[in-house]
């Protein structure tokens, strides 16, 4: 298959895990941050951290959009999702996050009407189809969907769809990058920067990294090959003592992004004061809203929720996880109150979550041992 | 608090694929038919299903061109069939960083 056999051989992964070898100081120890939750799902799928030297350690980024969603958020959409009228949307992931009392799917026992979609245009068309509900879509993600959003608001707005509203949980990526590398508690060499969030706003806007904070930045796609290459093109850079924004998913990433995204993005949203991140708490200008022209779509200003801010379950360690200070396995619930099957934390909810990532390719099994 | 809930994900995600609308995980689809009007596609996988995606991000696209898909809505426009991207060129490059 295009794009996924070439990028999966073998015989050019050993040469690329010998190419890292090369370019490693003895004794030096490197802590290198994927930022995306689909890197951290490529690399414990394909086993790439068994190809890496001893003193290369992957820290596992905030960027899985499911992980990030705090408990207070669950319960806005759940307020929402409880009313007779309401036929709630949100994507599969979402249905098993917990709230402070229930996930979407409990409520859906209890009664709500709550339906799992592909994608925005799936919740617009149950609109359609349901002129007499109101139909919510619970729109999480990162730069990489929130166009979908945008552009399914604007084709509600067209065609006068008015019984479609949008609760927005859409987050941005570079505030938490630049909240982490502030962060006294954690040391990192260089970044796998994320790969389809530059597919739409390029890897210009992670030009900071290297300029007030002396790390690179390695825009990476997500085969195996993709993932090794861009830890070595960092591992190069550190080595020639260089700190740059390079693009190895350049078959996909335009430096400069996608424009047409970023202007239906910025017709629709508008940058929130703040919001509230698992882990890493309010991070400044880091969240979406319904910019005012759509303000008729905006299920926060139709309906009362919440907005109360509820605290994590105190065994419940996603926080240390997300900013890479523990690994998923030295959480004190992983793997025994906490599994993919019985959540406590956002990180094993996700297949993107660090911790589903660990349980599901067996990495559990192997590292207790090793304890 | 309640005890969390056991069932499972009735996302299209699983371990194996992980989860194409809640990750970052996008997918590669042909284009079958191309409705410019409404800004749609009909685009089908390498099993043969099929779904409507927003073409408004990447361009004109035609019959037979494959997308890069996220959530229902093209990313990036991989090339066509009649005149594709260069993957091997690429996997070569990987293999010489």
């Amino acid at each position: 298959m295009k794009y996924v056999d070439e990028f999966r051989d073998a015989e050019l992964g050993r040469a690329l895990a010998a190419e890292i070898l090369s370019l490693v100081e003895p004794g030096r120890d490197y802590k290198l941050m994927e930022v995306c939750g689909g890197h951290t799902h490529s690399i414990y799928k394909y086993g790439i951290d068994d190809l890496l030297p001893e003193n290369v350690e992957l820290v596992h980024g905030p960027g899985c959009p499911v992980c990030v969603i705090p408990m207070g958020r669950v319960d806005d959409g759940l307020a929402i999702a409880r009313h007779e009228e309401v036929i709630f949307t949100c994507f599969g992931d979402m249905m098993r996050v917990p709230g402070s009392e229930q996930t979407f799917i409990d409520a859906k026992a209890a009664g709500a009407d709550i339906r799992m979609v592909y994608s925005p245009l799936d919740a617009l068309r149950i609109a359609k189809a349901n002129p007499d509900r109101t139909v919510v879509f619970f729109a999480i993600g990162f730069e990489t969907t929130a166009p979908s959003t945008a552009l399914t608001l604007k084709r509600a707005k067209a065609e006068g769809v008015g019984n479609f509203l949008c609760i927005c949980n859409h987050v941005t990526i570079v505030p938490p990058l630049r909240a982490l590398l502030e962060s006294p508690d954690l040391r990192l060499d260089g970044f796998i920067g994320p790969g389809h969030v530059s597919t739409i706003v390029g890897a210009r806007p992670f030009e900071f990294i290297p300029r007030d904070y002396g790390r690179p930045l390695v825009t990476s796609g997500f085969e195996p090959l993709d993932v090794l290459h861009g830890i070595a093109m960092i591992l190069r850079q550190i080595a020639e003592g260089r700190a740059e924004v390079e693009n190895q998913y350049a078959r996909v990433v335009p430096y400069d992004g996608n424009h047409a995204a970023l202007a239906v993005m910025a017709e629709v949203f508008e940058v929130r004061p703040h919001f509230e991140w698992r882990g890493l708490g309010f991070i400044s200008q880091s969240g979406l809203r319904l910019s005012d022209a759509y303000a008729d779509f905006d299920a926060e200003r139709r309906y009362e929720t919440p907005g109360v801010r509820v605290a994590d379950p105190k065994a419940c360690q996603c926080g240390e996880v997300l900013k890479g200070v523990i690994k998923p396995w030295e959480c004190k619930v992983f793997g025994t109150a906490c599994t993919p099957e019985h959540a406590i934390g956002t990180c094993m909810v996700s297949p993107e979550g660090a911790c589903a990532a660990y349980y599901n390719y067996g990495r559990f099994a192997r590292e207790r041992e090793v304890v | 608090m309640t005890a969390p809930s056991s069932a499972r994900g009735a996302c299209r995600s699983d371990a194996e694929d992980g989860c194409i609308t809640c990750g970052d995980v996008a997918v590669e689809l042909t284009v079958e038919l191309v409705d410019v009007d409404r800004g749609l596609a009909l685009c089908s996988d390498a099993a043969g299903r099929q779904e409507s995606v927003e073409i408004a991000l990447v361009g004109p696209v035609r019959t037979g061109d494959r997308l890069l898909v996220h959530a229902g809505t093209a990313i990036s426009h991989l090339g066509s069939a009649a005149n594709p991207a260069d993957p091997g060129r690429a996997a070569e490059e990987v293999g010489r960083p």
